[in-house]
C-alpha cells in the first residue's frame, strides 16, 4: 500500500456526489429559527378566505409564516387533533364523538358561509323560481320527477314550467356543502331525516337522471352542460353562476317565507340563531327562524388544540385568530366580499375571543 | 381440384390479388390512422399545456414563494428538486447495488423472487405507498409532513425502476469483458467497480434519470407525506412540510380564482418540460454510450 | 464472497420493502377485514355512519351507527374504466406499432415512436389537468351530445350525458396513458424479428401488410398479451388522472358511459379526508383494506404478465 486510496464505495456514483452537491447548495442555513410557521389545512370552502388573509397578515407580522392547504374538513379535524397542523379548518362543528375522543379540541367560528340552490331551465333562468325544503327533498329522493309537477307549480304560480325530467346534481366527493344542504333537507323534511339524514357524504337515493359532480367547479360545469338540472353550490362560486347565466332559486325558510340569498337575509338568519349559541359554539345555523332569514348558512370553523406545542406557538395562533375574527382585520368586507362570506355577529366574536383565550 | 406433384402452383386470379391489395391498403390506412390519432392526442396535450403555461409564465414566478393562491412557485420548484433529488440518492444507492446482484449473481431463488416482486412493486398504485407512508412515517413516527417522509416514500416508488434498469444495463455488457477481468485475477468487487459499472454507466444513468422523471411527476404519494408549504424549505428533515409542483396542479385548478389557475398551468408546463428534458437527456445518454448495442 | 453477500443484502431489500408494506397493510386493515367480512366486495354502500351519534359495538368492533363499507361500485368503476380503456388502447397500440415498425423508414419510425412513448412520461396529474380544462368541456359540449343522439337506441350510450366527468372520459384518458406500453413493447418485438422472415414472406407474394399481420405478428402474440396485461394493471391502479376526471361517484353503479364512477385507487385519495373524521378509525382501516386489494391485484396482473412473457423468453429478463 503505497498511497492512501479512497474506497470505491465512496467514490462510486459520480451522480450521487453531483446530486448531493446540488442538494447542499439548495439548503439555506436555518437562520430564521425565530420564525414561527403555522400550518392550516382543511375545508375547501374556507381555503380561499385563508388565502386572502395570509398575505396581508404575514406582511404586517414578519415573525409568522402561515401555510394554507385545501384538503377537506375531515383532514383538518384529524390533523389538528393529531398535532400535525396548528389550524384545522372545518365547515362543521365537531361531532360529540370527536369531542369525546379529543377533549382538548376547540371549534371557533371565523366567518359565515352560505349556499345557493341553482338551476338550468332554458328560458327561465332569470325568472324567480321558488323552492322549499320538502320539494327539494322530494326531488333528490326521486318522488318529484318533472319540472311541472304539481308541488313545484303550487310554489310558482304563473311560471311556464316545462314537462321535463329534473336532473338532480349532487356532490360525489365528501363535502361541507353536502353537509349543510342535507341539513336543510333534514330539518325541513322529517321523512328525509329518517331515510337519508345529513353528513359530508350521504347515501343519495337512486334517482333516474341523477348526476354526481366533483367539487364546486364540477357542480357548475355539470349544471351548465345539463339543461333541466338542479344543484347546490357554495356562495364563493356565484360569479361563475352569473357568468354561465344559470338560475338561482328563492328558498322557503322556517317562517314559511321565500327568501333570496342577500347580505340582509344572511344577517337576519345569523341574528336569530346567534343568541342561542352555546359557549363551545357548536351549533347549526341551517333553517334558522325569522321571517327574513336565509335558510342555508353556516359557521366556518377553525379547529384548534387548546394546548399548543410551545408558548410561542400558542401566542402566534391566538394573535392570528384574534385578527381573523375582528371587523377591522380578517372579517373586514374587503376580504369577505370577495368570497361572498358574511362577518361574524358581535356576540359570536365575543364567544370566539373567549375560546381563543383558552389556547395556551 | 387435384394437383399432380411437380405441376406449377395455380396462378392466383388478378381479382384475388386486387382484393388482397385493397385489404392491405385498408389495413395500413387503419394502422396509420391509429398512429395519427395517438400523435394528434400527444401533440394536443403538449401544445395545450405549453401554450397555457407559457401564457402565464413570468420571471417573478421563479423568485417568489406561493402566497395563498397567487405569488410565485419558487418554493414548489425547490421542493420538487429536493424531494426527487434526495429520493433518487436513497433509491440509487440501494437500487444499483440490488441491480448488480441480480445481473451478476442473481440466478438463484433470491434473484427470481426479487425480480418478480420488484415488478409487482412497480404495479402497486402510488397512492398505496402514500397511504402507508402517511400512517407509518407521518403519524406513527411523528415526523409530520416532512421532507424525510416524502423522500422515503418516493424512494420506495423509484426503487424497482432503478433495480430493473440497472440489471438490464449490466446484462448488455458483453460477458467477454467480465471473463477477461476475472481471468486477470480480479475479485468480485474489482470486476464490478472497475469494469462493469464503467461499461454500463450510461445504461444505469439512463435508468436513474428515468426514475427521477417518474418521481418528479408523482402527486399521490406526496399528498399525505410531504404536505404542502407556502415557504421555501428551511433545512429541517422532519416536522416541516415541503412544497412541490404537482400539488399546485392538482389543488389550484379547483379554485375559483384566475391566479390559481395560472399557477396550475405554469406548474404543469414546468413539470412537463422538466420531464421531457430528462427523457431527452436519457435518450442522448443511451445513444452516446460506446458499449450499448442499440 | 463478502461483496456478493453485501449486494445480496441490498437485493433482499426490495422483497423486504414489499413484504413490510403488505404485512403492515393487512395488520392495519385487520379490524376492517373482520368487520366488513366477505361482503366487502359485493356490497354497494360506503357509509361511514352517523358521525353525530355515539359509537356502538358491532361484530366485536367499535363503529359509528350505520357504518357499512362495501365497494362494489368501486370494483365496477375500476374494472369498467380499465376495460374500456383497453378496448381503445389495444387497437390503437397495435395499429401504431405495426405502422411504425413495418410501414415507415426506420429512422422516422424511431423518431415518432420516441415521441409516442413520451406520452408515458407525462405525469398523471398533468393528464388530469388537461382532462379538466380541455377534454371535459370539449367532450361534454361537442362529442357526448352527438354520441348520445346517434346511439340513443343503445342503453349505455343514451342520455343523460351528465357533466363530462365520468366513465368514458376516464377511459379515454387512461387509454392515452397506457397505449405507449403496448406500442413500445410490440414495436420492439416486431423490430427484433429477422429480415429473412419479411423477405421470405414478400417472395411468396404476400403484401407487406400480410407479412406484418400473418407472419410477424403471430410470433409476438405472447409479447402482445404480456404488454396488454401490464397496461391493464396500470389502468387499474392509476390514481390522480382518474381522480380528477372520473366524477368520484359514491355508492352507485354507472347507469351509462357518461355516469360518474370512482376507482379503488382514486377513492383512497378522495375519501381519506372524510374517513379521517371517523372517530372510531374504522373508515380509514376500510380504506387500508382497499389498499390491500390493490396490492393483490398488482400481484395477479404482474404474475400473469410474467408468465406470458416468461413463456416467450426464458432467460432474457
Amino acid at each position: 500500500m503505497s498511497k492512501l486510496r479512497i474506497h470505491p464505495l465512496v467514490r462510486f456514483p459520480a451522480l450521487t456526489a453531483l446530486v448531493l452537491a446540488g442538494f447542499c447548495t439548495l439548503c439555506p442555513t436555518p437562520s430564521q429559527a425565530r420564525t414561527i410557521h403555522l400550518i392550516e389545512t382543511g375545508s375547501t370552502l374556507l381555503y380561499p378566505l385563508f388565502n386572502l388573509w395570509v398575505p396581508t397578515y404575514t406582511s404586517s407580522h414578519p415573525g409568522v409564516q402561515i401555510t394554507t392547504e385545501a384538503t377537506g374538513s375531515g383532514t383538518g379535524i384529524a390533523q389538528a387533533s393529531a398535532d400535525l397542523v396548528q389550524l384545522g379548518a372545518s365547515d362543521a362543528y365537531l361531532s360529540p364523538a370527536l369531542q369525546h375522543l379529543h377533549p382538548g379540541l376547540l371549534n371557533i367560528p371565523l366567518a359565515i358561509s352560505s349556499q345557493m340552490v341553482n338551476y338550468n331551465l332554458p328560458g327561465l333562468n332569470n325568472r324567480p323560481l321558488h323552492l322549499s325544503g320538502p320539494v327539494l327533498a322530494a326531488i333528490y329522493a326521486g318522488q318529484i320527477r318533472y319540472w311541472n309537477a304539481p308541488a313545484i307549480r303550487a310554489l310558482n304560480p304563473g311560471l311556464p314550467l316545462p314537462h321535463h325530467l329534473i336532473l338532480p346534481i349532487h356532490r360525489s366527493d365528501g363535502s361541507g356543502d353536502t353537509f349543510i344542504f342535507t341539513q336543510y333537507l333534514s330539518f325541513s323534511t322529517p321523512a328525509w331525516m329518517k331515510t337519508t339524514g345529513y353528513g359530508t357524504t350521504v347515501s343519495w337515493p337512486s334517482v333516474r337522471g341523477e348526476i354526481g359532480a366533483t367539487g364546486n367547479p364540477g357542480m357548475v360545469q355539470a349544471l351548465a352542460t345539463n339543461p333541466y338540472a338542479i344543484a347546490y353550490i357554495g356562495v364563493s362560486y356565484r360569479s361563475a353562476i352569473l357568468k354561465d347565466r344559470l338560475g338561482q332559486a328563492w328558498l322557503k325558510n322556517r317562517a314559511g317565507q321565500f327568501v333570496f340569498l342577500t347580505r340582509s337575509t344572511v344577517e337576519a338568519a345569523v341574528a336569530s340563531r346567534a343568541p342561542h349559541t352555546p359557549p363551545d359554539q357548536s351549533i347549526s345555523l341551517v333553517f334558522a327562524p325569522g321571517a327574513n332569514a336565509y335558510p342555508i348558512i353556516n359557521y366556518e370553523y377553525t379547529i384548534v388544540k387548546k394546548h399548543q406545542a410551545s408558548r410561542h406557538m400558542a401566542r402566534a395562533v391566538r394573535e392570528f385568530l384574534d385578527w381573523a375574527i375582528s371587523a377591522s382585520g380578517g372579517n373586514a368586507p374587503a376580504f369577505l366580499n370577495r368570497v361572498g362570506f358574511a362577518p361574524l355577529p358581535q356576540l359570536a366574536i365575543l364567544q370566539s375571543r373567549r375560546q381563543i383565550a383558552e389556547i395556551h | 381440384m387435384s394437383q399432380a406433384p411437380g405441376d406449377p402452383p395455380p396462378r392466383p386470379s388478378s381479382a384475388w390479388i386486387r382484393y388482397r391489395r385493397i385489404k392491405s391498403a385498408i389495413g395500413w390506412f387503419l394502422a396509420g390512422t391509429a398512429l395519427v390519432a395517438l400523435s394528434v392526442a400527444m401533440v394536443q396535450i403538449l401544445l395545450y399545456v405549453f401554450l397555457q403555461g407559457f401564457h402565464s409564465l413570468a420571471p417573478k414566478l421563479f423568485v417568489e414563494n406561493t402566497v395563498g393562491v397567487g405569488g410565485g412557485l419558487k418554493n414548489a420548484i425547490l421542493g420538487t428538486a429536493l424531494l426527487s433529488g434526495s429520493a433518487v440518492i436513497l433509491s440509487a444507492l440501494i437500487g444499483v447495488a440490488a441491480g448488480l446482484y441480480l445481473s451478476e449473481f442473481g440466478e438463484g431463488r433470491l434473484g427470481t423472487l426479487t425480480r418478480f416482486l420488484s415488478d409487482v412493486l412497480v404495479g402497486v398504485p402510488s397512492i398505496v405507498l402514500g397511504f402507508v407512508g402517511y400512517v407509518t412515517l407521518t403519524v406513527w413516527l411523528r415526523w409530520r409532513f416532512s421532507l424525510a417522509a416524502g423522500a422515503i416514500t418516493l424512494a420506495v416508488l423509484m426503487l424497482p425502476y432503478i433495480v430493473r434498469s440497472t440489471e438490464l444495463a449490466l446484462r448488455r455488457v458483453a460477458s467477454g469483458i467480465r471473463e477477461s477481468a476475472y481471468a486477470l485475477g480480479c475479485r468480485d468487487h474489482q470486476v464490478v467497480f472497475k469494469v462493469l459499472l464503467k461499461a454500463a454507466a450510461p445504461g444505469i444513468g439512463t435508468g436513474i434519470l428515468l426514475a427521477l422523471a417518474i418521481s418528479a411527476g408523482e402527486t399521490a404519494p406526496l399528498l399525505y407525506t410531504a404536505g404542502w408549504s407556502n415557504y421555501s424549505w428551511s433545512g429541517h428533515l422532519i416536522h416541516e412540510p415541503v412544497a412541490y409542483l404537482t400539488y399546485v396542479i392538482w389543488s389550484f385548478i379547483g379554485e375559483p380564482f384566475h391566479s390559481a389557475h395560472a399557477l396550475a398551468y405554469v406548474a404543469a408546463f414546468l413539470i412537463t418540460f422538466m420531464i421531457l428534458l430528462i427523457n431527452l437527456l436519457a435518450r442522448f445518454l443511451i445513444a452516446s454510450s460506446p458499449h450499448s448495442n442499440r | 464472497m463478502w461483496f456478493r453477500r453485501l449486494l445480496a443484502l441490498f437485493a433482499l431489500l426490495v422483497p423486504l420493502v414489499l413484504l413490510a408494506i403488505a404485512v403492515f397493510l393487512v395488520f392495519y386493515a385487520w379490524p376492517a377485514i373482520h368487520y366488513n367480512g366477505l361482503d366487502f366486495l359485493w356490497r354497494d354502500t360506503w357509509n361511514i355512519g352517523n358521525q353525530y351519534a355515539s359509537p356502538i359495538q358491532r361484530h366485536g368492533e367499535t363503529v359509528m351507527p350505520g357504518a357499512q363499507f362495501g365497494i362494489l361500485f368501486l370494483v365496477a368503476g375500476t374494472l369498467g374504466s380499465a376495460l374500456i380503456a383497453l378496448l381503445f388502447a389495444f387497437p390503437l397500440g397495435l395499429g401504431a406499432a405495426l405502422f411504425l415498425s413495418e410501414a415507415v423508414p426506420h429512422r422516422f419510425g424511431h423518431f415518432v415512436s420516441f415521441f409516442v412513448e413520451l406520452l408515458a412520461g407525462i405525469p398523471s396529474v398533468v393528464f388530469g389537468l388537461w382532462g379538466i380544462v380541455f377534454l371535459i368541456p370539449f367532450l361534454s359540449h361537442h362529442v357526448y351530445p352527438v354520441l348520445a343522439r346517434l346511439f340513443h337506441f343503445i342503453p349505455f350510450l343514451t342520455r343523460p350525458i351528465g357533466s363530462g366527468y365520468g366513465l368514458l372520459t376516464s377511459s379515454l384518458v387512461l387509454c392515452l396513458m397506457i397505449v405507449p406500453f403496448i406500442t413500445a413493447t410490440l414495436r420492439d418485438a416486431l423490430r427484433s424479428q429477422s429480415t429473412e422472415m419479411r423477405e421470405a414472406g414478400i417472395s411468396l407474394g404476400a403484401t407487406r401488410f400480410e407479412v406484418a399481420t400473418r407472419i410477424l405478428l403471430p410470433g409476438q402474440k405472447t409479447a402482445l398479451a404480456g404488454a396488454t396485461m401490464l397496461a391493464f394493471g396500470r389502468a387499474l391502479g392509476e390514481t390522480m388522472a382518474v381522480l380528477m376526471v372520473s366524477g368520484n361517484a359514491l355508492n352507485y353503479l354507472p347507469h351509462n358511459v357518461y355516469s360518474p364512477i370512482s376507482t379503488m385507487a382514486a377513492f383512497i385519495v378522495a375519501q381519506l379526508d372524510s374517513a379521517l373524521a371517523d372517530p372510531t378509525g374504522m373508515a380509514v382501516r376500510s380504506l387500508a383494506e382497499i389498499a390491500v386489494l390493490l396490492l393483490v391485484i398488482s400481484l395477479i396482473t404482474n404474475g400473469i404478465a410474467r408468465l406470458l412473457i416468461g413463456m416467450l423468453k426464458e432467460h432474457t429478463l
